[in-house]
């Protein structure tokens, strides 16, 4: 197949192209627009310097970022070492552990979170359970602070880094552990110098994807947080319905769409890498 | 010849416009976004159904409202609905930004109403009050200054995530009477909050929450809206310098002339106190007619906002002055919760 | 010279264990609190529960309004994830394959329902839907459904497409296949589990979606939006009953899918 066709393939994504470019590209360019647009006036960046001027919201979208940061890690804890383990599985294990992972998906995201509520309230399971054997004598705060919004967010976007990760793992050779191990080298080093360099791209797309996913989401935040985790969406949503500063609202989310293409630009090249 | 028929058939024009202008007219149905749940079950039971009976036209409901939808509805150049369930401060907000019309109250021609209710640019369709509520069985508070006292009222408090719904009682919990509120000392009002805020376990943004969180246990106080707890064993409540405040209906900018006529016709049926009665079988708030307190059942009189009993030791929401200072009050809302 | 010289010695394997068993229980909790919840008698969301009852499913079938909220989520979301299926496929083939300018940007563009804000996407398309007049309207849900679930279905396809073989194509053409019949029975049927997962993630994606649909559904109740305003509303275990059925539903769609693909020897092929 020569390649010297710079329109090749073009066909496939026209369809899609024309719908994104009139019903996604134009509205939101229209939105992210009203940023630099004083009606009247015309252009003006008089609402970025609003910004820059009380720095409350932008505090807000660092808030966000580094709750977002926390989660991720939460997530790389967790799911580095699970899918590491299911890759260790037989075939029906594999199958099994897949099926359980991928399944939380089928569940509306509402009810997994109010699940949570009942899992981790003052009065839910995990407090019951710590207070009858003994660890606590009073209920552990886990609701309506940032701890129970980390933890709900990871268990949300947890499937996100786990199935890319699993899937670039089980890509790994089990004969090139192997001739590691033969040359003489110990478990850790084999682990360390050798599989986990391999998994790296695909760990830090992954991590990267969560994070991006963490810093819009909207509903999990709002019902556990409790009104105690300012983040950036929900922040949004007050700007846009309650009092409406769309302008305000439109350069904030300028500037977390400018943080966000970066990482995603990012995400791209390591994705590249990992299935290279 | 050819002149006569011209101008005859020139003549004949308006009287075909006229007919076919009312024939325009006959609307079938009009739009209304209200804010859904109980609320718009009343509204459907008290006021849709005998609307519909009378004159044929359906109403079709939508839901959530918020002052964005109305927005993007005018903004966009809309023209299919007409009312939209305004809150006290989003009427006055909505009213600065253009984007609802006076209300012609001749063509409505109201039974007697509250003076309060019969607002320039809204219908003032549904009394609410924000009240002091709390678990059955807590130390009951008698005013605001012991609502915020944590020490000798010990419990997790839940508290509005809105800061017109929040800061006045904190700062008439510093000693400030009602009549004296506004213009608010908001900078009082963050003192007082910032003195209990590790008490306050949840900000709830649903009206759903604070009943909830109080059956679970998870706080023993609450500020919430009167519906939600009045008549319910599990709680208790007290309409003491409670916020008695109204949900206005407006017409949307650019509506249609047949779908207004329409649309101050329902509001006629929304001031007819029979149908508000029906209405509060369904919800516990109120109409705004006079006579209504006539027609509620007498051993649940306490439990409606603008009953005599109640209005008399409640305060009205200021929405001028949200409406005024509601933005940046908002921004010190937000740094305040960033410090929690 | 296996487990041993490469996994460590027993007791690393045996923490690994424990942690990716305590992976799989944090992944399924909810799915474990939900499912006995939706049987309980009690009014409010308790657990365990008090006794059982099947009430929040006769709350559920016997009302009209979530009869009416299942038919036009499922309406909407069938329409949809078959359109953003075979948008989103064809655009992953074509990023994959092609060689034109601009792919990167393209496929930026293309992830980009994924990365805005939603507020701020449900905004834009109330706009725009308004402007065109079909706020409110069943099309406007179908578009607005199939734009937010391209970006997943183009990742899992992605990766597929990426992962098979160019050459066992190029070996089709060059044998004077068509492109169609290379499509037919070369392609789809190699990632034919790839494309049913797709499907999947851009049917349920619809049918999870709640902050765009609040905005532009106007008077169509969907299952999400309707859950979500409860909650706002009026906390109920009806919301769990609705909850236990979608997962019923997909496992068994699934486990007929495993049954037929099993059957034909594909799973195997898969080398999952």
């Amino acid at each position: 197949m020569t390649r010297t066709n710079r329109l090749e393939g073009f066909g496939f994504i026209a369809p899609l192209l024309v719908l994104m470019v009139v019903a996604f590209n134009a509205p939101i360019v229209y939105m992210l627009g009203l940023a630099f647009w004083e009606k009247g006036r015309g252009f003006t960046l008089e609402h970025y310097e609003g910004l820059a001027e009380a720095p409350v919201y932008l505090r807000v979208l660092g808030n966000t970022m580094r709750i977002a940061l926390i989660a991720t890690i939460a997530n790389v804890l967790i799911g580095y070492p699970l899918a590491h383990w299911m890759r260790g599985l037989g075939r029906r294990g594999r199958m099994i552990a897949l099926a359980m992972v991928v399944l939380p998906f089928w569940v509306s995201i509402l009810v997994r979170t109010y699940a949570w509520i009942v899992v981790l309230g003052n009065g839910g399971l995990v407090n019951r359970a710590l207070q009858w054997s003994g660890l606590t004598d009073a209920p552990v705060s886990f609701l309506y602070n940032e701890l129970g919004v980390t933890i709900g967010m990871a268990n949300v976007l947890l499937p996100f880094l786990v199935l890319p990760l699993f899937a670039a793992m089980i890509r790994i050779d089990d004969r090139l552990l192997q001739a590691a191990a033969s040359l003489g080298a110990p478990p850790r080093t084999i682990f360390w110098k050798v599989y986990f360099p391999l998994t790296l791209p695909a760990l830090a797309a992954g991590a990267l994807l969560v994070f991006i996913l963490c810093l819009g989401f909207y509903v999990t935040p709002a019902i556990l947080g409790g009104g105690r985790v300012p983040m950036i969406s929900n922040l949004l949503d007050t700007l846009i319905n309650q009092i409406p500063r769309w302008e305000q609202a439109s350069a904030i989310s300028t500037i977390l769409l400018i943080v966000t293409l970066a990482i995603f630009a990012a995400y791209r090249r390591l994705d590249r890498k990992a299935s290279a | 010849m050819k002149r006569r028929t011209f101008v005859g058939a020139a003549a004949a024009l308006p009287a075909v416009g006229l007919l076919s202008g009312t024939a325009r007219a006959q609307v079938k149905e009009i739009r209304m976004i209200e804010s859904g749940g109980k609320s718009g079950d009343s509204i459907e039971v008290g006021y849709i159904e005998p609307f519909t009976k009378k004159t044929g036209i359906k109403v079709i409901r939508e839901s959530p409202n918020s002052l964005g939808k109305l927005r993007a509805l005018v903004e966009s150049g809309q023209t299919s609905t007409v009312l939209m369930e305004l809150g006290s401060g989003t009427l006055v907000q909505a009213r600065n930004l253009k984007l609802i019309e006076p209300i012609d109250w001749a063509a409505v021609n109201p039974a007697p109403m509250f003076p309060e209710a019969r607002n320039e640019y809204g219908f003032g369709y549904q009394y609410f009050s924000t009240i002091m509520a709390w678990r059955a069985g807590a130390k009951a508070p008698k005013n605001w200054a012991e609502f915020f006292d944590t020490k000798a009222f010990p419990g997790k408090r839940c508290l509005p995530d809105f800061p017109h719904y929040s800061l006045p009682f904190a700062v008439m919990a510093t000693g400030v009477p009602a009549d004296k509120l506004f213009p608010l000392d908001v900078d009082a009002g963050f003192k007082k909050l910032n003195e209990i805020k590790k008490d306050i376990a949840v900000w709830w943004k649903a009206g759903a929450q604070p009943p909830q969180l109080m059956k679970d246990n998870e706080v023993q106080y609450v500020i919430c809206w009167s519906g939600r707890v009045v008549g319910d064993p599990a709680f208790g409540c007290n309409f003491e310098g409670g916020m008695a405040d109204l949900s206005y209906f407006s017409i949307v900018k650019g509506s249609k002339p047949e779908d207004r006529a329409a649309a101050y016709k329902l509001m006629y049926e929304m001031s007819l106190p029979a149908n508000q009665a029906k209405a509060a079988t369904v919800v516990s708030y109120t109409g705004p007619s006079p006579e209504l307190d006539a027609l509620l059942p007498k051993d649940k009189l306490s439990e409606f906002p603008s009953s005599k009993q109640n209005k008399a030791v409640q305060w009205f929401q200021n929405a001028e002055w949200w409406a005024a200072n509601g933005e940046a009050v908002n921004k010190k809302w937000e740094a305040f919760k960033l410090g929690l | 010279m296996t487990r041993e010289a490469i996994g460590g010695s027993p007791w690393t394997r045996r923490a690994l264990a424990a942690m990716g068993i305590f992976g799989l229980v944090f992944l399924t909790v909810p799915l474990v609190i939900v499912i006995p919840m939706s049987f309980s008698s009690a009014r409010a969301l308790t657990f365990p529960p008090p006794s059982l009852s099947l009430r929040w499913y006769e709350t559920f079938f016997g009302d009209p309004r979530w009869m009416e909220a299942m038919w036009t989520s499922a309406f909407v979301a069938a329409i949809s994830s078959v359109a953003a299926l075979i948008l989103g496929g064809l655009a992953a083939y074509g990023l994959r394959r092609g060689t034109f300018r601009g792919r990167d940007w393209a496929e930026g563009n293309f992830m980009a329902p994924l990365i805005v804000p939603t507020i701020i996407v449900a905004i834009a398309l109330y706009l725009a839907l308004a402007k065109v007049g079909l706020l409110g309207s069943l099309l406007g849900l179908v578009v607005a459904h199939t734009l937010l679930n391209v970006p997943l279905v183009m990742m899992v396809l992605g990766v597929a497409i990426r992962e098979f073989d160019q050459r066992i194509e190029q070996v089709a053409w060059s044998l004077g296949a068509s492109w169609g019949y290379t499509m037919r029975k070369v392609v789809l049927p190699n990632l034919a589990p790839s494309v049913f997962a797709a499907w999947i993630f851009a049917f349920i994606g619809s049918f999870d979606e709640v902050i765009v649909t609040s905005f532009i559904a106007g008077k169509y109740e969907t299952v999400p939006k309707k859950m979500f305003n409860e909650l706002i509303l009026e906390v109920n275990p009806t919301i769990t009953a609705v909850a236990t059925l979608l997962i019923a539903f997909t496992v068994l769609a699934l486990a007929a899918v495993a049954f037929v693909l099993g059957r034909a020897g594909k799973l195997k092929e898969t080398g999952v």
